[in-house]
């Protein structure tokens, strides 16, 4: 136990004693911390743009005449509720479907011959999925639950619209790909710089580390408060970020819109808040995920880079 | 230089090293070789050392002094040939075991390798902090072994308000803090003027006196020649002459 707060001491005597080094040392965690925490919420935000686009992807499935009877429709909604990719099933009557037509913005002509007294819109419904990518074998499963062809041909939606659906899910995987190729990327740039600020400090003590062997330190002294500074790089660059990203996002979220961040902004926008309250948010997530890597980062780099003054 | 001979301090007598033909040496190296480049730093080395004793080894700038000194603190390994310490030879030594080996031998330098921010007493605990001693135990020691160089009144004081004869002390402090078989001084006098030479020189006879085996690698002719203790003289790596109780000659 005196072991083990005397190595912490020494770890923390370590990191006040070369102010420049320290401060140095903590900014670039912060900046890496920063980095990391910006790439992972542009591909948050995109993957959760994605998320919104793909839920907005409904099934519509529109009945065959009105002859057909209410129950066979209920038996077929019924049938359908059972398949695994439906969250939910929503009937539309005739009075409904009036409704949601009367609210598109179409041309006044267009609209006005159809009334509750005329009226020939089909009775439909809305099917909510899980899982977009599954949307094909789902649409299959409806055909084969639709044993008496109540509904009308070609009218399951997505054979339709089959080709932009399509495109859509495509294009939102390639975003979140190019999200994460982004968070990687800048991570690792960032964390070659705490690898070599945190080794350049280990280096302006290798005196120490020459005394310490020369007098038989063993190897856990040396390097434990190398890694007890490690872990106050680690969350000393985390506090600074917590400060320093969402002022960040404030800022950004200044010009969203406005400026060329239109794409970011209007993700966002997609989710129906700003990139500050985004960040706000989820502040909570961000901050452990920057502890976490702050620390682990701190503690594996200092690990390394003492390594080598522990051969014998 | 004459003059520092002329400083008023009685040498002890040399001990005379009762040998045992039969008894193990503390440290013997066996034709020990050690090739940094083409040209060796040290070729075909034997050398038997008797515990108590106190060796000079000599030679001008070069010759391999400090990488015997290397050798023996398993901080470089021979290419060739063998070295045994208390019977054991260093080879076999695992990594883990070479800390507290190290503890068995203290070793002080020319430049002393005191750390600024630390008063001479943290200096010395430093070597047993870094070691996991208790701190109720550090405290005795050290206060014991700072007495015994005489820096009782100076340990609270950093290495720059220190004379170097001063720092040294506080080096060789740290280096008997672990209590030593072996203290292993690599040209300690180099930086230190003809008075704190020999305060020093006479601090490692009494410490020898006192039963710690002492090995002094130094080209100070003066200090070695007034020493009459055995003298160990190389040339370009090679051992040249071994005397009993001997002048630095070339
Ligand atoms: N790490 C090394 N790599 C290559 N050559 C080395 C290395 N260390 C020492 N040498 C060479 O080995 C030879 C002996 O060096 P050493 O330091 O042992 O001499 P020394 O007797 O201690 O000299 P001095 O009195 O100047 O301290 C020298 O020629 C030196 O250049
Ligand atoms: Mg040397």
């Amino acid at each position: 136990m005196e072991t083990f707060i005397r190595i912490i001491r020494l770890g923390y005597n370590n990191f006040w004693r070369n102010r420049w080094l320290t401060l140095g040392a903590t900014l670039l965690m912060a900046l890496t911390l920063t980095m990391i925490s910006v790439s992972l919420i542009i591909s948050f935000i995109i993957r959760d743009t994605a998320d919104a686009v793909r839920s907005s992807i409904n099934l519509s499935v529109y009945f065959r005449d009105d002859a057909i009877t209410l129950e066979s429709i209920k038996a077929l909604q019924n049938r359908i509720d059972l398949i695994p990719n439906v969250v939910a099933t929503d009937y539309i009557d005739k009075e409904e479907a009036l409704q949601i037509f009367q609210r598109l913005p179409l041309n006044k002509n267009v609209k006005e011959p159809i009334t509750s007294e005329f009226n020939p819109l089909p009775r439909s419904l809305e099917i909510e999925t899980k899982d977009v990518e599954q949307l094909e074998a789902t649409v299959a499963a409806i055909s084969q639950a639709d044993s008496d062809k109540i509904i009308c041909d070609e009218c399951l939606s997505y054979t339709k619209n089959k080709e932009i659906v399509d495109r859509l899910i495509a294009s939102t995987r390639t975003a979140q790909q190019a999200g994460w190729l982004l968070s990687i990327f800048f991570g690792l740039i960032a964390i070659f710089n705490v690898y070599n600020i945190i080794r350049l400090t280990i280096t302006a003590r290798s005196d120490e580390i020459e005394i310490m062997r020369y007098v038989g330190a063993s190897n856990a002294f040396i390097r434990g408060p190398f890694i007890v500074e490690g872990i106050f790089y680690g969350l000393l660059g985390t506090a600074a970020t917590t400060l320093l990203v969402p002022l960040l996002a404030a800022i950004i979220s200044q010009y969203q819109g406005a400026s060329g961040l239109t794409t970011l902004g209007s993700a966002a926008g997609v989710l129906n808040t700003s990139f500050f309250n985004y960040v706000i948010d989820h502040l909570g997530s961000l901050v452990l995920t920057q502890l976490v890597i702050g620390v682990v980062l701190g503690v594996l780099v200092s690990a390394i880079s003492i390594r080598r003054y522990l051969r014998a | 230089m004459t003059d520092i001979l002329n400083i008023g301090s009685t040498l002890p007598a040399a001990p005379t090293v009762v040998e045992a033909p039969d008894k193990v040496p503390l440290i013997e190296l066996r034709h020990v070789t050690k090739q940094y480049t083409a040209n060796a730093a040290l070729k075909d080395v034997s050398i038997s050392i008797s515990e108590g004793e106190f060796v000079c080894l000599v030679g001008q700038s070069g010759v391999g002094k400090t990488t015997l000194i290397k050798l023996l603190t398993r901080q470089e390994a021979p290419t060739s040939g063998q070295i045994f310490v208390a019977g054991r030879n260093l080879a076999d030594l695992r990594n883990s075991e070479v800390p507290f080996y190290r503890r068995k031998i203290g070793v002080i330098f020319q430049d002393f390798k005191l750390l600024p921010q630390k008063t001479v007493w943290e200096n010395v605990a430093f070597a047993l902090e870094v070691c996991g001693v208790p701190d109720a135990e550090i405290k005795r020691r050290c206060d014991k072994v700072i007495d015994l160089v005489g820096l009782g009144r100076k340990k609270k004081s950093y290495p720059h308000e220190l004379s170097g004869g001063e720092r040294q002390r506080t080096a060789i402090a740290r280096a008997l803090v672990h209590s030593p078989k072996i203290l292993i001084a690599d040209e300690p006098t180099g930086n230190l003027d003809p008075i704190n030479t020999w305060e020093i020189v006479e601090l490692l006879f009494r410490i020898n006196s006192r039963g710690t085996t002492v090995i002094l690698a130094t080209h100070n002719r003066q200090v070695v020649d007034r020493m009459q203790r055995r003298v160990i003289l190389m040339k370009s790596g090679k051992l040249i002459s071994d005397q009993k109780s001997g002048k630095y000659v070339i």
